[in-house]
């Protein structure tokens, strides 16, 4: 595929695509929104990294920092960089990230109808993605829109590629531009909120396929989403985001069985779970997530926390490893999560 | 914009006009503090936003300070403009003659000011005439739907398609000159645009869930469309209504320069300017038809302000 | 698609046969072009010898009918004035009008679209001020009072020919036809930049102009193809219209520049109580009008797919 020839400066086991202390922040007239503040994580080849939060919790902007799609002013960056096989994105020139763009990275977003140019065939949009980096004819890009359509179990491809996008259902669209995205057999694939938009059924099945394709390519898959049900059976390892920063990272096991952040464990308390045979009390997270300009002294959580103490109000706790290896929180308590979780699934 | 009608082009185009052509609020204003709490009525509201556009308070100072002058007229002109003096004409500005005289020894001063008087008559004369008839029709259109609908919107079809000048003209010479004339003249090639806007906005409300809402609760029809859906719909009408100010002066004064409408020795803008141009052949005149042609930019600029303004105050999502 | 465009069709004819009907009660039954008026008498024999060489003296209605019927053979009659076929007085002066309007139209589309989007894609510098502004008083400014402006200060110098002049002053069609295009174009084109600008804002706003840089398309291919072809679609449609009211003739315009077009003819003719003329002229107004209307529909609904195949 395109893209200059990547020096693997760090040896072998470099990340594929790392975010080192990331900070983004939007200069506004209520203040300066700390959207991204002190974010790392990294993602390797065939892996997929979740990443996990509520609503302005900062995941989507950080996904989109990686792409460039956010509008430097109001932005800023006043700390970290992001290294697509040790190369700095940030630091690259606009023309060389968009080289990257839609080649080694690619995005597929939460609401497909909107996303897709409504005066636009479907099967020409797939084509430009394909033109726009690879030299070839026109009939060459329209036939591996085609191809693709049919990958990603569009039924009757030859009729849909000449189709406007309201003409496909919801599923379908989102299929498409998943077709979109990895026309160019992407590295990286950051997919914010995929099937949010979409029914339940159909959901599974948009995950599905996105597991199919990630076996086949080999591709790394960052998936933002505040959907738990959905990270659980497809993700790798995940990340916790709550106002702008990473509060727990672990694989998904250890994230589902055990929690060692006050968050993490409000959001497994709220998640009713079908494969219990008892059901204890849904407990939902009491309060709202703070506003980005104006996040809570200390741990951002401790507003709503049930677990929190005067330690947590002095300074921001650090994220730390919990169990000697790769499973980190950053909270003080994480000894009585620990506790509350195991009670809890005692009880169940 | 999503429409299938002829001239529903022309009404959509404006609402798109109207809508999205004035995007920013000013740029040089301090920012409102987050936080503060306030509990103000919606009028309040509005008259808030509506102060913080420097254009718009300059369109409201200024289409006072025109309504005041012309209600006062009677008591400020130094001279009556239908007075002329034979021997004083083509008199330069300054000394008795604040702008000097026309060809016929009338001041120049005093005929603008009469002007702007029989300006804003017919101007919100026709406007209240146009809104009345729009409004309603447009709101029965919209409303009742189907038959209504289609018929209202086929006569509203045909209004619209007569040029809007031409017609006038016509409706002018048919009936003869006068203000009253060219009033009716002016609404009935008028009322059409706003009676298009209202229906839209009907069609669009009577959907409305807070309008299922009062229907669920057993409130009449009348009762639903005048307390809940006429003050929104009215609202882009009654925005309109500021800018059809300014097209009935000019239609007026477009009509009198062609020498239709009002009787003609009227000291009309448009008369003037007709009759200043006469004399530019005469050196240095070019005053007589330049501070007519000023004041009727002045009222259609003032006006088009206060409407840009109102519709910036009205829609909150701009804030 | 094919049963919108019958549907458009038949509601265009309806509306001109309505116009044409409102038009002709209005001209030769509550006016009466052969009164006496002002200084004009004319004694009352005259009057009905006039009336009868007309036709008027029949009934409204087979008057109405009778006109429609020549109308399908092309013949619009003769003037009162000189008894000139008025199709071919109408001929004669359709080319220039027609000239007129698409000069103004080109002028709008290239000065407005522009501008609309100069001033979106850079919004807040100083182009987007300026044309912001500019377009703000242009709006206000009347086109008559633009057009005697321009006419005062610029007809006669350089290439401009002089407004007014006299008949035998023959000026050649291209200098003749630009002071009345720039008086029209001036207020059309802004209300197409303000238009442009306004859409185009919208535009870059939609997740799809997110979704074509998250493709790495240039920010040239980004703006102009994916932006601009969803952003012109309201404008295209506000171009048409225009070129529909230009078309029936800018009647102040080419009266303040004596340019001879159909406005100037409609003027003169309703001066004069001219009815034949008034009537052809104004009856081929409302129906390019109403004809391009619904052009401008069944354009929108092409350029918008999501309409077109609803």
């Amino acid at each position: 595929m395109t893209g200059s020839a990547d020096i693997d400066l760090d040896g072998p086991s470099a990340p594929l695509l790392e975010v080192r202390d990331l900070k983004v922040h939007f200069k506004t007239d209520y203040g300066i929104v700390k959207a991204v503040d002190g974010v790392s994580w990294h993602v390797n080849e065939g892996e997929t990294l979740a990443i996990v939060g509520e609503s302005g919790s900062g995941k989507s902007v950080s996904a989109m920092t990686i792409l460039g799609l956010v509008p430097a002013p109001p932005a800023t960056f006043p700390s970290g960089d992001v290294f697509l096989r040790g190369r700095s994105l940030l630091k690259m020139p606009e023309k060389q990230q968009r080289k990257l763009r839609g080649s080694q990275i690619s995005m597929i977003f939460q609401d497909p109808l909107t996303a897709l140019n409504p005066v636009f065939r479907v099967g020409d949009q797939i084509a430009e993605m394909v033109r726009a980096h690879q030299d070839v004819s026109k009939h060459t890009a329209k036939k591996r829109a085609l191809d693709l359509l049919g990958e990603v179990g569009i039924p009757n491809p030859a009729v849909r590629l000449n189709q406007y996008p309201h003409e496909f259902s919801g599923g379908m669209r989102q299929r498409a531009m998943i077709a979109m995205a990895l026309a160019n057999d992407p590295h990286v694939l950051l997919a914010d909120e995929p099937t949010t938009a979409l029914d339940v059924t159909v959901q599974a099945q948009i995950m599905a396929l996105l597991e199919k394709l990630q076996e086949d390519r080999n591709t790394a898959i960052v998936l933002i989403t505040h959907d738990l049900g959905v990270v659980a059976s497809y993700a790798d390892r995940i990340n916790v985001m709550y106002a702008g920063r990473i509060v727990e990272s672990g694989t998904a096991d250890e994230i589902f069985y055990e929690p060692r952040h006050a968050y993490t464990f409000g959001l497994l308390s709220s998640l009713p779970r079908m494969d219990k045979a008892r059901q204890l009390r849904l407990e939902p997270i009491k309060g709202i997530p703070p506003s980005l300009a104006k996040v809570p002294q200390g741990c951002p959580f401790n507003p709503r926390c049930t677990f929190a103490t005067d330690a947590c109000l002095s300074e921001v706790p650090a994220l730390v490893s919990v169990n000697g290896a790769d499973h980190s929180a950053a909270c003080v308590h994480s000894d009585r999560v620990a506790m509350a979780h195991e009670e809890r699934a005692a009880a169940q | 914009m999503t429409t299938s009608e002829p001239a529903d082009m022309a009404t959509a185009a404006q609402s798109v006009i109207v809508t999205s052509a004035h995007e920013d609020p000013d740029p040089g204003l301090a920012p409102d503090k987050v936080g503060k709490e306030r509990s103000r009525s919606q009028f309040a509201d509005m008259w808030r936003r509506y102060r913080r556009n420097k254009l718009a308070m300059v369109g409201l100072v200024v289409v006072t300070a025109l309504v005041v002058i012309a209600i006062i007229q009677p008591l400020i002109s130094p001279y009556d403009p239908y007075d002329q003096n034979l021997i004083n004409t083509l008199a330069p500005p300054g000394g008795d003659h604040l702008m000097g005289t026309d060809s016929l020894g009338r001041d120049l001063y005093s005929e603008l000011l009469y002007g702007l008087r029989l300006a804003l008559i017919v101007g919100i004369a026709t406007m209240l005439g146009s809104l009345i008839v729009g409004v309603a029709l447009g709101a029965i259109a919209g409303y009742r739907g189907r038959f209504w609908d289609g018929l209202i919107m086929r006569i509203t079809d045909i209004f619209l398609a007569f040029p809007y000048l031409i017609g006038a003209l016509l409706i002018v010479r048919t009936f003869g000159t006068g203000v009253t004339q060219v009033i009716i003249a002016l609404v009935v090639l008028g009322w059409s645009t706003g009676a298009r806007l209202m229906r839209g906005q009907m069609l669009a409300l009577r959907e409305a869930e807070y309008v299922e809402a009062a229907r669920s609760i057993g409130a009449s029809d009348w009762r639903i469309v005048v307390r809940h859906i006429l003050p929104n719909a009215i609202q882009p009408v009654f925005i309109y209504s500021f800018t059809s100010i300014g097209v009935a002066v000019v239609a007026m004064a477009s009509l009198a320069y062609l020498g239709v409408g009002v009787p003609p020795d009227t000291p009309e803008w448009g008369r003037l300017i007709n009759q200043g141009i006469e004399q530019v052949q005469v050196a240095g005149k070019d005053y007589l038809w330049i501070y007519p042609s000023a004041a009727i930019c002045l009222t259609t600029l003032a006006f088009a302000f206060m409407a840009d303004g109102l519709r910036d105050s009205l829609d909150p999502k701009l804030r | 698609m094919g049963k919108f465009v019958i549907r458009r069709l038949a509601q265009a004819i309806m509306v001109v046969i309505a116009a044409t009907i409102l038009l002709f009660i209005g001209l030769f039954v509550l006016g009466d072009p052969f009164a006496s008026s002002g200084d004009k008498t004319i004694p009352p024999a005259t009057q009905e010898i006039l009336r009868a060489k007309f036709g008027m003296d029949q009934s409204v209605p087979m008057q109405y009918l009778h006109y429609l019927g020549n109308l399908f053979t092309g013949d619009l009659g003769v003037d009162f004035d000189q008894r000139r076929p008025v199709a071919d007085m109408l001929g004669a002066a359709l080319p220039a009008t027609a000239r007129l309007a698409l000069i103004a139209i080109i002028l709008d589309i290239l000065i407005g679209i522009i501008a609309g989007i100069i001033a979106a894609v850079w919004r807040y510098s100083f182009w987007d001020v300026l044309v912001t502004i500019v377009t703000t008083l242009a709006i206000g400014v009347p086109t008559f009072v633009i057009g005697i402006w321009l006419r005062q200060t610029v007809s006669g110098f350089w290439f401009f020919p002089q407004v007014p002049r006299s008949f035998t002053q023959v000026a050649p069609w291209y200098t003749e036809v630009l002071l009345p295009a720039i008086t029209l174009a001036i207020i059309d084109a802004a209300f197409i930049a303000r238009l442009m600008r306004g859409s185009m804002l919208e535009v870059l706003r939609m997740d799809y102009i997110r979704t074509a840089r998250a493709k790495g398309l240039s920010e040239r291919t980004v703006i102009m193809k994916h932006a601009f072809r969803n952003s012109v679609i309201p404008v295209v449609t506000y171009i048409g219209i225009g070129l529909g009211t230009l078309l029936g003739g800018a009647i102040i315009t080419e009266t303040l520049f004596q340019y001879n077009g159909v406005g100037f003819l409609l003027y003169r003719s309703i001066l004069q109580n001219n009815n034949p003329v008034i009537m052809a002229i104004v009856t081929f107004g409302v129906l390019v009008y109403v004809f391009l209307s619904m052009l401008v529909d069944i354009l929108y609904a092409y350029l918008d797919p999501r309409i077109r195949l609803s």
